[in-house]
């Protein structure tokens, strides 16, 4: 592994989600950060520089589009990607305003995500 | 005027006492009396040898010769002096007593003495003793003009002097001498007879004039317009009212003919021609109402009437302005007319009944809601039999005078069919108090009733809508790390069949004893290995498996817990653990909350309750949801959790469910209103004000309760308590 390769932050309050996506991107040139609460994913935001933010959107006390604004705040440069179960309740212009790069479904297809992620990081 | 109408009607009117100024028709009779008497009295009455037999004197026809006068008569001997030689010389005392004791006789002694007397009192009658000469005629001068007769006695019985003392006013002669005994008694008592005949004309004059006055005050003060018309229907004398109503003076109107006071379309309208020609010819003439339009537009309406005076054909025409009362009739008449436009047109059925339940009124609302027409005469009981207590309902009003308001009943129609009404009764009770029925106002509330079915039906959507929300994001997630995880054993296991493929060529290699081959297929599978992870492959595999049966457990709970949920959802009544019914509603409700909701349960085992279990898990969602957006309120995006406590106890004989928040609460002045239809304090779109008012009906179904308590920013608590026994009728209702 080097340096080179982007850094992902996944967040998910669901610990088997982080899990399988950590799974599905094994063979993707990849660092994975995982953050189980919106709260550790900001910590992890100060510690490292991350190319690209993937967020579940329904977690407890933040949602994953108010870490987003959060994110974009912090590492502006930062992809930012939503991934959630209920696309059509997020207000597409909420997502414009943080500049959300994509929204992916839960559940997900594998290379329709490996694809959006590569597509988010400007591959 | 008043003088213009005497023109018409004073005729009736006899002379004046005092003022003899009327001749021809209407003679002074007092003054025609005594010119009889004078040409009586030419002669003086000579003894006729008549009475000098008879002991009782003058008349026979009763036991007093005064009988018909009055009992007592005053008569007043003037004689020339008191001396008992010269005094009574003629005999007129004696004479006189003849009369009776009913006659009073008295003596003066001169004419100043007698006018005295005749002054201050009734004197019937003064006979006076010629022989006062000079002073006899300046007495009788004196008399003349009042009521008291006077006879002069006199000795000579010479016509000339007889004819003076007429002259002078003396009622009648008497000739002195033996005869005077009789001639005397009876001419004093013809005079005596005479004046008060003349009196008693005199009161008759007076009542005249009362009657007259008062004639006139009526036709003065009157409120009708009065006019004597001839025969040619001019006017002869009109009252105050008529100058009033027609714009014309009294002095005006004299002798103009009543076309030409009176407008044209009052005389047209009224018929005033043929009225007075019927008045006129004595015809029983009927009332008529004649209109006319005043200059400033307001019309007014007369009651015409004619009636005929006399036989010269003169009537009495009588207006009675009648606009006033036509107007309060026409009003009285629009506000019946307004009234039974109400009462036939509202959308209430409106039902009056006697005592024992017939009909006695019904607006064609009330025909449309009980399907039959006529109703009146029709009992009640044909559509309020349904169930006893209905009966009672209507009943009870008749029997015992209770109201009732908006209650609710169902009637039975012929067909069979049923109709839900509101419906309110109150007893009709006459001015004595005897009942005289009641009356009912009724509404059909079948359009309401599917109204409220409907925004019921769409609470309960609402809620399932939010549960089925809440359960899908459960299982999504699980079902979001299977997908992921089968794609990826998926291509574990192609890795793996690579690998196995490998794995059976060596095996080959092996028994053939190749060495080569075997070696170079172990390179492979060295190679493959390595470049598949297979060590981490395998490892992943089993994970990703585990992983994968633990998700799939969850969901299988989720649907678990739906399926306890969902049990007894027959809508039937069944026996129930109460707790088990709480739980169930909770734990799918919570999983839409979790994230921000702590659920403590501190149950009680509680007896079985027969119940409808569907219905009290409606009424534990409600309160559950209820407490989650207040939570969801209270903490908002700040990431802290509230608490939702779920208790439940055995109490007496109740079971009580208790489920408390730490959410915002409730502020006082809502804290009546949240069990009402529709009140809410949610967002729009987020509750339809149903929830707490369903949970209440359904609680009163079960015979229980439901309370809260609550204070602005420290949660709130409701409290269910649902009786373990309760009345058959209600639990039957709660299938109504």
């Amino acid at each position: 592994m080097t340096t080179e390769r982007p850094v992902l932050l996944v967040v998910d309050d669901e610990v088997r989600i982080l899990t399988a996506l950590r799974r599905v991107l094994r063979r993707e040139a990849y660092e994975i950060l995982t953050a189980e609460t919106p709260a550790e994913a900001l910590r992890l935001l100060d510690a490292h520089r991350v190319d690209l933010v993937l967020s579940d959107h329904k977690m407890p006390g933040m949602s994953g589009l108010a870490l987003l604004a959060a994110a974009a705040r912090k590492q502006p440069a930062a992809g930012r990607v939503l991934i959630t179960g209920w696309t059509e309740e997020v207000p597409a212009e909420d997502l414009a305003a943080i500049g959300v790069r994509a929204l992916l479904p839960k559940p997900w297809d594998d290379a329709d995500l490996k694809a959006t992620l590569r597509k988010a990081l400007g591959r | 005027m008043r003088g213009a109408f005497k023109e018409g009607l004073a005729p009736v009117s006899g002379p004046r006492r005092g003022a003899p100024d009327h001749s021809g028709s209407t003679p002074d009779l007092r003054l025609r009396a005594l010119e009889h008497v004078r040409v009586a009295g030419l002669v003086p009455h000579r003894p006729s040898g008549r009475f000098r037999d008879i002991p009782q004197p003058v008349v026979c026809d009763g036991a007093s010769p005064l009988t018909g006068t009055s009992l007592v008569v005053r008569i007043l001997v003037v004689l020339p002096t008191l001396r008992e030689a010269d005094g009574d010389r003629f005999g007129i005392l004696p004479a006189l007593r003849r009369l009776g004791g009913e006659a009073r006789i008295e003596v003066a002694a001169s004419a100043d003495a007698c006018v005295a007397r005749v002054r201050e009192d009734d004197v019937d009658l003064v006979v006076v003793d010629a022989r006062l000469g000079a002073e006899c005629t300046s007495l009788l001068e004196t008399l003349r003009f009042g009521q008291t007769p006077a006879i002069v006695v006199m000795v000579d019985a010479e016509p000339a002097a007889a004819l003076d003392a007429h002259r002078h006013g003396a009622a009648d002669c008497v000739a002195a001498g033996p005869e005077l005994a009789d001639t005397l008694p009876a001419v004093a008592l013809e005079q005596i007879r005479r004046a008060r005949a003349l009196r008693e004309q005199g009161a008759a004059e007076q009542r005249l004039e009362r009657l007259e006055r008062l004639n006139d005050a009526i036709v003065r003060t009157i409120p009708a317009a009065l006019a004597v018309l001839d025969g040619g229907h001019r006017l002869l004398a009109v009252n105050p009212e008529f100058v009033r109503s027609f714009g014309v003076s009294a002095e005006g109107a004299a002798g103009r003919a009543l076309d030409d006071v009176l407008p044209r379309d009052l005389l047209e309208t009224g018929g005033v021609e043929e009225l007075l020609a019927r008045a006129a010819a004595g015809e029983p003439a009927p009332a008529r109402v004649g209109r006319m339009v005043m200059s400033g537009g307001a019309a007014r309406a007369f009651d015409l009437r004619a009636t005929r005076l006399d036989a010269e054909g003169r009537v009495l025409l009588v207006l009675s302005d009648v606009s006033e009362r036509e107007h309060l009739a026409r009003r009285i008449a629009e506000l019946q007319h307004y009234n039974e436009n109400i009462i036939q047109n509202m959308n209430s059925a409106l039902l009056v009944v006697d005592p024992d339940g017939v009909i006695a009124f019904a607006n064609p609302t009330a025909e449309r809601i009980l399907g039959a027409q006529a109703l009146p005469g029709r009992k009640i009981w044909d559509w309020f039999p349904t169930t006893p207590r209905d009966k009672v309902l209507m009943a009870r009003t008749l029997a015992h005078g209770a109201r009732f308001r908006g209650a609710e009943t169902v009637i039975t129609l012929r067909d069979g069919g049923l109709v839900p009404i509101g419906i309110s009764c109150a007893p009709l009770a006459g001015a004595d108090g005897r009942s005289l029925g009641a009356v009912a106002i009724f509404q059909d509330l079948s359009e309401i009733k599917g109204l409220q079915r409907q925004a019921l039906q769409n609470e309960k959507l609402a809620s399932i809508g939010q549960l089925a929300a809440g359960v899908a994001h459960e299982i999504n997630n699980p079902m979001g790390f299977i997908h992921a995880n089968l794609m990826q054993m998926a291509e574990y296991l192609s890795d793996l069949r690579r690998l196995w493929e490998r794995v059976l060529a060596l095996q080959n290699a092996v028994r053939t004893a190749d060495a080569e081959a075997i070696r170079r297929h172990s390179d492979d599978l060295d190679r493959l290995a390595e470049e598949v992870d297979a060590a981490f492959v395998v490892a992943d595999f089993a994970k990703a498996v585990r992983e994968s049966q633990e998700g799939s457990e969850r969901i299988r709970h989720i649907v678990q817990d739906l399926r306890d949920f969902s049990r007894h959802d027959t809508g039937e009544q069944a026996l129930a653990d109460v707790n088990e019914c709480l739980d169930s509603t909770a734990n799918i409700v919570w999983t839409m909350m979790k994230h921000s909701v702590v659920l403590k349960r501190s149950y009680e085992d509680l007896p079985r309750l027969r119940c409808y279990p569907m219905q009290l898990k409606q009424v534990f969602m409600n309160l559950l949801m209820n407490a989650y957006q207040a939570i969801a309120e209270q903490v908002g995006r700040s990431g802290e959790t509230g608490e939702i406590r779920l208790a439940t106890r055995l109490d007496g004989d109740g079971l009580v469910i208790e489920v408390s928040d730490t959410g915002v609460g409730i502020v006082r002045e809502n804290l009546g209103r949240i069990f009402d239809p529709f009140f809410t304090t949610k967002e729009v779109g987020v509750g339809t004000g149903l929830g707490l008012s369903t949970s209440f009906g359904i609680v009163q179904r079960h015979g229980g309760t439901i309370r809260v308590r609550s204070e602005p920013g420290e949660g709130a608590t409701f409290e269910v308590v649902l009786p373990l026994e309760r009345e058959d009728g209600e639990a039957d209702e709660a299938n109504a």
